[in-house]
């Protein structure tokens, strides 16, 4: 206190008191005060969740009745038609590709013999048709097809 | 710790007895927490503000609480950080300049009708508004409360040393505004 005296004169002087004031019953009503505002503030965050779910709501409807109609339309044509569909594009696929296959492996040298050959095939000598005429037909078959003319 | 502090303690961790136990703590702390507070944002209202969240802040994190400080410590370290922070947001809110502050406060104080002091209080409350915030937390703890230095080194997170240079330095400032506007 001496101490105080000797390096702070003027503050020792000034009566060491509180300034302040408080309105009446403050103390008394402030737990009161303070619960009301806890609940207030509990209550508050509670329906924010609500809130949100009201705005999600309609969105979610939407979302769930797409998903209803999809299955109705989805899910039958799955079990009952796959097979059929699966089938045909499979095997138009290994078809095609097959022929691909084959023709990739041939070169061009021996592509172009196969087309000569199969051009040779369509004429035929007068010894091969006369044999071929005398293997299948009898000579009454070939008199009633010449008398017929 | 005193016995009601760790009775008090006890009953909050226990969930059947917690609000029993947080009304207890609310009327146990609130008078001296309330003039912490207050000497700090020196306004009425705005330390009713403070109070209020400062007990809110306490039933929040409660399960935090640590008894390696006391309650009463624990509680005086939330008050003056909730004081603080309520300032540095009034600070932003109404755009002040950081040396401007202790006008914002003296005109708080003002207009302040539950401020009961007469013109040799206000003119203190001037000089102590204008001491750095640090110096201002210790003087009002130590010239007003005649809070224990160790006490107050656990509350302000600062050493014994530097708390004591911090109340020196604010006297010397406090008697040189005194002197200068007699």
């Amino acid at each position: 206190m001496d101490e105080m005296r000797n390096n702070a004169p003027k503050l020792s002087e000034i009566k060491k008191e509180n300034p302040f004031g408080t309105p009446d019953q403050y103390f008394d009503d402030f737990s009161a005060r303070l619960h009301t505002r806890m609940a207030a503030e509990a209550q508050s965050s509670a329906p924010q969740k609500s809130r949100i779910f009201q705005l999600l709501k309609p969105a979610l409807g939407l979302a769930a009745s797409f998903a209803v109609v999809v299955m109705l339309v989805y899910v039958p044509l799955r079990l009952f038609m796959p097979k059929e569909i699966n089938q045909v594009a499979q095997t138009s696929d290994t078809s095609d590709a097959g022929f691909l296959n084959i023709i990739e492996k041939i070169d061009e040298e021996s592509f172009v013999a196969l087309l000569n050959d199969t051009e040779s095939e369509d004429e035929f000598t007068n010894d091969e048709l006369a044999l071929y005429v005398s293997a299948n037909f009898s000579d009454y078959e070939l008199y009633e097809n010449l008398t017929n003319k | 710790m005193p016995d009601n502090d760790q009775h008090i303690i006890a009953d909050l961790k226990d969930e059947n007895k917690r609000n029993l136990a947080f009304h207890m703590l609310v009327k146990t702390y609130q008078e001296r927490l309330y003039w912490h507070i207050r000497k700090i944002v020196l306004n009425h209202d705005d330390a009713d503000d403070v109070l209020q969240n400062t007990f809110m802040k306490v039933w929040r994190n409660i399960d935090t609480f640590r008894e390696e400080s006391s309650l009463f410590t624990w509680l005086y370290r939330i008050a003056t950080n909730e004081s603080i922070t309520f300032l540095n947001s009034k600070k932003r809110k109404s755009l002040l300049p950081l040396n401007e502050e202790s006008e914002y406060l003296l005109e708080n104080l003002a207009s302040d009708p539950y401020f009961e002091g007469d013109k040799i209080q206000l003119k203190l409350q001037e000089a102590i508004v204008r001491l750095p915030e640090k110096q201002r937390l210790v003087f009002n703890m130590k010239y007003f409360d005649e809070m224990k230095y160790d006490d107050m080194a656990e509350i302000l997170d600062t050493s014994v040393g530097a708390l004591k240079a911090s109340y020196h330095h604010a006297v010397k400032k406090v008697e040189e505004f005194l002197k200068n506007n007699d």
